[in-house]
């Protein structure tokens, strides 16, 4: 029944591992984007958005992977993905990341001007790159900045269409791989978990976006998660899904 | 609770392997369905390994909360079990399966580990331990979890009912928590080792009574023995936490002394 080796998996699926890797890099830099405050933002206390990291990415990465993979079925059905529907299905992924990251940065500017009492500020910057504001009169004495301002914004959103992009190239190379959305899905949601605590080690748990210093650690960041998605890549693309198990 | 107070980790390690795979072998190659609930008992241990290896490595403090770290381990741990399984199906050896997860999850986890600390710089010393018991955690738990709810070692089976019905999910989150929830609600300067160990049992018998809940619609019989026993272990284990919160809570407190002056 077993007649799957190790070898011809690997073989036949070479691109497939491409695409894990491209997408895992696509989530290590978007994870650089994303303005993450962690607890002292939650406290009004430093710029971006009050949560982890983790949780950003895995709220965006999977809006974005419900996205895809209703983008998937509208397009592909049961049948293999061409290369045009990839791209489109990538980018429903990523438009969907995109407005989950950025109704989460509106809804909470709207709790920190109007709830908190706060203007939102950078602290990283002067004069807001983006917008030219001057930034450094409205942060409070005592904290680095609070809410989101206009450059962590849009910093936001590029994060968030990284991520989505990321997420759903992954999803698809492994639907090309096993052809089960279950199977598929689940995995993609390993490749990104791993591809997004390892960057936000690089970045220390918290970052403005892609005005802040900590944002040329990138490079070190696509080194460590180019060698664990070819990890993960090829250990995914040897797992057969249910067609593959003969309909059992 | 009996515990020994001062278990070190290579004794915490070599019981969550060693139960946690003697529990996913007789559950699942006994040919006994009643005994499933026995790879539950296996994922209790290895939850308490994954909780173990969290406190160690996030007392040193990496700077992106302690979740972090679980979901890391899930997320190497979901690839590697599922390769594992899968791999023993492939050569028609069920038995390899879980050793092969195991394997390629501690291999995984050495190399991600070594990545966080030689290229990323997070110079944390144990992190490549931590990460390689963490990784070897995370797929023994959800290995014990899935054959628990499939009540079978086979790929297939394990695919039809754990992954294709959405159970893995649960299996995911709670395996987690079950990782990273101890040591995140216990840290702080009067964490004590057997009242996070505690907790860790806790959870992973939550996470093993719900798995059991969702096994009810796969197997009747061995899901409702699954899930008593893990209701009667969260049980057991929940009244030790709340009399250990209760004896370090009555010690009085703990002087941490002033913060150092960088961080002013």
């Amino acid at each position: 029944m077993s007649d799957i080796t190790v070898i011809g998996m690997l073989a036949e699926n070479w691109g497939s591992i491409i695409g894990i890797i491209l997408g895992g890099l696509c989530i290590a830099v978007g994870v650089h984007f994303v303005p993450v405050g962690g607890a002292p933002a939650a406290m009004a206390q430093a710029t971006g958005i009050g949560t982890g990291t983790v949780q950003l990415a895995a709220g965006s990465g999977l809006t974005g992977l419900l996205a895809a993979g209703y983008m998937y079925m509208t397009l592909a059905g049961v049948s293999e993905a061409s290369i045009s529907d990839v791209v489109l299905i990538s980018a429903t992924g990523a438009v969907g990341a995109m407005i989950m990251i950025t109704v989460t940065m509106l809804v909470g500017n709207w709790v920190y001007i109007y709830g908190v009492g706060v203007p939102p500020a950078s602290a990283k910057k002067d004069y807001d790159p983006i917008t030219g504001d001057s930034q450094a009169p409205y942060v409070a004495p005592g904290t680095v900045g609070q809410g989101i301002p206009t450059v962590c914004f849009v910093s936001g959103a590029i994060g968030g269409l990284l991520g989505g992009l990321g997420g759903s190239l992954v999803y698809c190379m492994l639907m090309w791989v096993n052809g089960d959305p279950a199977i598929s899905s689940i995995f993609a949601i390993g490749v990104f978990l791993v591809n997004a605590v390892l960057p936000s080690y690089n970045i220390q748990g918290t970052i403005e976006g892609f005005h802040d210093p900590k944002f040329k650690r990138v490079p070190k960041a696509i080194l460590a998660c180019f060698i664990a998605s070819l990890l993960c890549g090829i250990v995914a693309v040897m797992i057969p899904g249910i067609p593959a198990l003969g309909g059992a | 609770m009996s515990e020994v107070s001062a278990e070190t980790a290579n004794q915490i390690d070599a019981k969550g392997i060693v139960i946690g795979l003697v529990g996913i072998y007789i559950a699942g190659m006994s040919g006994i369905p009643y005994l499933a609930f026995l790879a539950g008992i296996g994922a209790i241990f290895a939850t308490k390994m994954g909780a173990n290896a969290v406190r160690s490595v996030c007392s040193y403090g990496i700077g992106t909360g302690v979740p972090s770290i679980g979901m890391l381990a899930l997320g190497m741990g979901i690839i590697s079990a599922m390769f594992g399984l899968a791999f023993g199906w492939m050569v028609d050896i069920p038995f390899l399966g879980p050793i092969v997860g195991l394997a390629l999850a501690l291999a995984i986890g050495f190399i991600v580990g070594t990545l966080a600390n030689k290229v990323i710089k997070l110079n944390i010393p144990v992190m490549e331990r931590c990460l390689t018991e963490i990784a070897g955690a995370g797929v023994l738990v959800l290995t014990g979890l899935s054959v628990m709810v499939a009540g079978s070692l086979e790929f297939p089976d394990i695919a039809r009912d754990v992954v294709s019905t959405g159970y893995i999910a649960p299996i995911f989150i709670l395996g987690a928590l079950g990782i990273l929830h101890p040591f995140n609600a216990s840290l702080g300067p009067d964490e004590t080792q057997d009242r996070t160990m505690v907790h860790a049992y806790s959870c992973g018998a939550i996470a093993m009574l719900i798995a059991g809940i969702c096994s009810i619609a796969i197997n009747p019989i061995a899901g409702a023995i699954s899930a008593v026993v893990g209701l009667v272990i969260w049980y057991v284990t929940f009244r030790g936490f709340v009399k250990l919160a209760k004896r370090d809570a009555g010690a009085g407190w703990v002087g941490t002394g002033l913060l150092p002056p960088g961080a002013m």
